[in-house]
């Protein structure tokens, strides 16, 4: 099952990886919309990681190609922002809450030119956006969790870009900073930006996201939610693992998704 | 004045390591340090066989691309072969290493140097060993002008690369992200520490040069949680065990470098027991006055 958004943000042709010449990611193709809040949801070892750090350019790519606003990556670097997974750093890193997110501002500065007063007042706003103004000089190894995960959204924030990938922002934050996080996302694609995020929780994907993709080393599906989020599609995506579907077809069974409309 | 030109040229080869230390030990490097430190010794003396000449910048660059080289294999054996980190470091460089000291011991008549000295070095030598121009004039000690062009290059490559070395050691999926080369930098930086390492030889020798690499940073880091203090921290550290190792070496009537070392190590452990950050001392009596108002309450 999959839909073709028009006008896409993303698209994937044909790609495939591999770890150690073994293919975690086989022929995925698709397009994500514009301006969409996407989930890209499978079980572990499913690839999702992967497909966002090769979509970035982290990964060798095996074939295939990505290309953003039907551009190569290189040429609109500037325009996206990518957020790593949150144990991905050293938070014992001798560093400040603000230098952090003074860091989204990188991209934009050249490579002699320090940060000037404008900058640092976007970081401080975006700061302010997350709720860690008070955090200011915190050194990063005091933070929470949720509060590191603030962080690392305020400094995708400061980058200014029009499309967001995002490895697992809701992994292990409390509920106040998860509902925080997504209303922050909601906000930035009702402004037109692209926010695609990997995710693991099946009953929140269902109220979070526009957009699902469901993979599992290949693609299942790709499409807006109340079209792909349905029993028959997750089995496929989560095959076999029979706790899973179960609480799946509760799920289903449950939750009416509410229509929205369309792209 | 032989003091004051033994603790200068101290100082600036310490200044160099420390600032270098800094961001190895935040990228979990220090052994690479050590690594390049000993694999270097081969690229001296064959840059000697070829120059006949042991101050010549050719040394330093020669000596420094073996450094390099000295990491890509590690990465090498580490990425193609899927050894582990330690293992590939310790297979290369004590290869390296032992490629030097059979050079050195064939052609030990040619070389001006010998086994001794690559290891403890000796920096006692530094006001005798000076830098004669061909008219006669005597410019001062040689290792003076030689840690120092490498203290300015060192200071020049972190200023500029300040940005791109800090982000590429916090957060390098971010760095690569936004266009910054993780690669470059690594090399950049692994090429400064080898030509650090290769002017450091004479003064404090292959062993020792790791501690001046190491000790200061993990000290300055125990100390701040700023990056930029731990820095200037660092290259504080590296001036002060620089003169009081001196001292202590004349008032023991020891090894000058060994004492500098054992000053360094001594103030790391300080900094353990009574940082204001992570000092063992200062927690006792935070959970102590804790406890105590527990009591009370």
């Amino acid at each position: 099952m999959k839909i073709e958004a028009e006008n896409p943000a993303v698209e994937f042709h044909d790609l495939t990886v591999s770890y150690h010449k073994k293919p975690v990611l086989w022929n995925i193709d698709m397009t994500l919309p514009k301006g969409a809040l996407i989930g890209i949801i499978g079980p572990n070892g499913a690839g999702k990681s992967t497909l966002i750090k090769s979509a970035m350019g982290l990964l060798p790519l095996g074939s295939g190609y990505v290309r953003m606003f039907d551009h190569k990556l290189d040429e609109v670097r500037d325009q996206i922002s990518y957020v790593p997974q949150r144990e991905s750093v050293d938070w014992d890193f001798p560093t400040s809450v603000f230098d952090v997110v003074l860091m989204g501002r990188y991209a934009k500065l050249g490579l002699l030119k320090r940060p000037r007063k404008a900058d640092k007042e976007m970081a401080m706003s975006c700061l302010r956006k997350v709720g860690m103004e008070g955090y200011i000089d915190r050194q990063i190894s005091q933070l929470s969790g949720g509060q590191q995960q603030r962080v690392f959204l305020a400094r995708a924030l400061a980058q200014e870009a029009d499309l967001y990938f995002m490895d697992e922002p809701f992994a292990g934050v409390d509920a106040a900073t998860e509902a925080a996080i997504l209303s922050i996302m909601q906000e930035m694609t009702a402004q037109g930006k692209t926010v695609i995020v990997v995710h693991h929780d099946l009953q929140s994907a269902a109220e979070y996201f526009d957009w699902i993709v469901l993979l599992n080393m290949r693609l299942v599906a790709s499409g807006p939610i109340e079209e792909v989020f349905n029993n028959e599609l997750l089995q496929e995506t989560y095959g076999g693992k029979l706790t899973v579907l179960a609480e799946v077809g509760e799920l289903v069974r449950k939750r009416q998704i509410p229509s929205r409309e369309k792209y | 004045m032989d003091a004051f030109l033994i603790i200068l040229t101290g100082s600036i080869i310490a200044i160099s390591c420390s600032i270098l230390g800094c961001f190895l030990i935040l990228r979990r490097m220090a052994m690479v340090g050590d690594a390049i430190s000993h694999a270097v010794l081969p690229g001296i003396v064959i840059a000697f066989l070829l120059t006949g000449t042991r101050d010549s910048v050719w040394v330093i660059i020669g000596a420094g691309l073996l450094g390099v080289f000295t990491t890509f294999l590690i990465e090498f054996f580490h990425k193609k072969a899927r050894l582990q980190t330690d293992a590939a470091i310790g297979v290369t460089f004590t290869w390296l290493f032992a490629l030097g000291i059979i050079l050195l011991s064939v052609f030990a008549g040619q070389v001006d140097l010998d086994q001794d000295c690559v290891l403890y070095g000796e920096i006692a030598y530094v006001p005798i060993d000076l830098w004669i121009s061909e008219s006669g004039v005597v410019l001062g000690p040689r290792a003076l002008y030689i840690s120092g062009f490498v203290l300015i290059v060192n200071l020049f490559f972190v200023k500029i690369g300040f940005k791109q070395l800090y982000l590429t050691t916090f957060d390098p999926a971010f760095a690569a992200t936004i266009g910054i080369s993780v690669t470059l930098w690594h090399y950049l930086l692994m090429g400064a520490v080898s030509m650090t390492t290769v002017a450091s030889f004479d003064s404090v020798g292959a062993i020792l040069v790791v501690a001046l690499l190491v000790a200061p940073a993990a000290t300055a880091y125990l100390l701040t949680d700023k990056f930029r203090n731990m820095l200037i921290i660092a290259a504080g550290i590296g001036v002060f065990i620089s003169a009081a190792g001196y001292y202590l070496a004349v008032y023991l009537d020891g090894s000058i470098a060994g004492a500098i070392v054992t000053v360094a190590g001594i103030l790391f452990g300080l900094a353990f027991l009574f940082s204001p950050k992570e000092g063992v001392v200062f927690k006792r009596m935070l959970q102590k006055r804790e406890a105590d108002k527990l009591k009370a309450a």
